[in-house]
């Protein structure tokens, strides 16, 4: 191998990285072998050792500082750019996933609206029990009253109704009451734990683009 | 006997070396060879991560008929290296501790 040869192949083992990164370390390589002198050009490819084993060592470098936010000002001329995948590559691989990921796209929603008919009709029963019950006491002990007032020909059944009424109506505002007292206990709570599962996925993709940008210096 | 190099001792290694004067990568390589056993491929991942955390910066001077790209020390380059200087000391005094006995600081 010679050092043309040598420095096509370096070439092609740094592709991935972006225009600006290969250029400066085959920039680099090419100054090397003009400082060593084209009499010790032979000594320099055998002490430099195989092109890929040489790249191997820029890319783990470059990685390494690409997930290292930079301070400012200390890279000029540099672009955003994205890193990794080809985006050819990319649009072939999601053209060929189609015929695939339809039927999943169609499956995940399905599980989706199916969880969520789920949480809604828990949400919901749950609702009905903490509105209905404390309701339905405070209605009852409201019609006993209004009955007792119909029997004042009987004295005794419509104290004693007149008494249940009230009673009734005082059980209904302690569970009322009570249900209040539940739900600022627990409605917050299982709000916040909600809100944080639908987050989830949202902030992890903001969080990825975020760090995208990052590495761009 | 050679002891494997730690990267943050290699950068101190490489800032001292371009603190001495502005200098470029084949020369940069031959300075820490005559006292390192190194590959020839390691210092440029250095040198570069060190342009990219603005500890050195780069210049480009006429030389037999074309460019050559010189390292120059940078004031956070110099900063850098006067912690790795302390660093290296502390180091260094503890193994002699250890080595040698006593106080031998």
């Amino acid at each position: 191998m010679n050092r043309t040869e040598y420095m096509a192949a370096l070439r092609r083992a740094l592709s991935v990285l972006p225009e600006e990164e290969r250029a400066s370390a085959l920039r680099y390589y090419e100054e090397y072998f003009d400082d060593a002198g084209p009499e010790n050009e032979a000594k320099v490819i055998a002490d430099l050792g195989a092109p890929d084993k040489v790249a191997a060592q820029i890319l783990a470098d470059y990685q390494e500082v690409a997930s290292v936010p930079q301070p400012d000002g200390t890279v000029p001329n540099s672009k955003p750019r994205r890193r990794g995948i080809n985006p050819w590559l990319l649009l072939v691989l999601v053209l060929l996933a189609i015929p695939v990921g339809i039927p999943l796209v169609g499956v995940l929603i399905g599980v989706i609206a199916t969880l969520f008919g789920v949480l809604l009709s828990v949400v919901l029963v749950v609702l009905a029990f903490v509105v209905i019950v404390p309701l339905c006491l405070l209605a009852a002990g409201v019609i006993l009253c209004g009955i007792s007032f119909v029997l004042w020909g009987m004295p005794a059944s419509a104290v004693m109704t007149l008494g249940c009424g009230l009673a009734l109506f005082a059980l209904g505002i302690l569970v009322s009451l009570l249900m209040i007292k539940l739900c600022t206990l627990f409605v917050p709570p299982l709000f916040r734990a909600f809100v944080a599962v639908l987050r989830w996925p949202i902030d992890k993709i903001r969080g990825r683009t975020r760090k995208n940008g990052g590495e761009s210096k | 006997m050679s002891y494997p190099i730690a990267s943050s001792l290699l950068d101190g290694i490489v800032l001292a070396v371009v603190e001495r004067e502005s200098t470029y990568g084949y020369r940069i390589t031959q300075d820490v060879q005559e006292v390192l056993e190194i590959s020839e491929s390691t210092l440029y991942p250095v040198l570069r991560r060190l342009q990219k955390d603005g500890c050195l910066t780069t210049y480009d001077e006429a030389y037999a008929g074309r460019n050559r790209r010189y390292y120059k020390i940078t004031e956070h380059g110099r900063a850098q290296l006067r912690q790795h200087r302390i660093d290296w000391q502390n180091y260094r005094n503890g193994i002699d501790a250890i080595f040698f006995g006593g106080d031998s600081q």
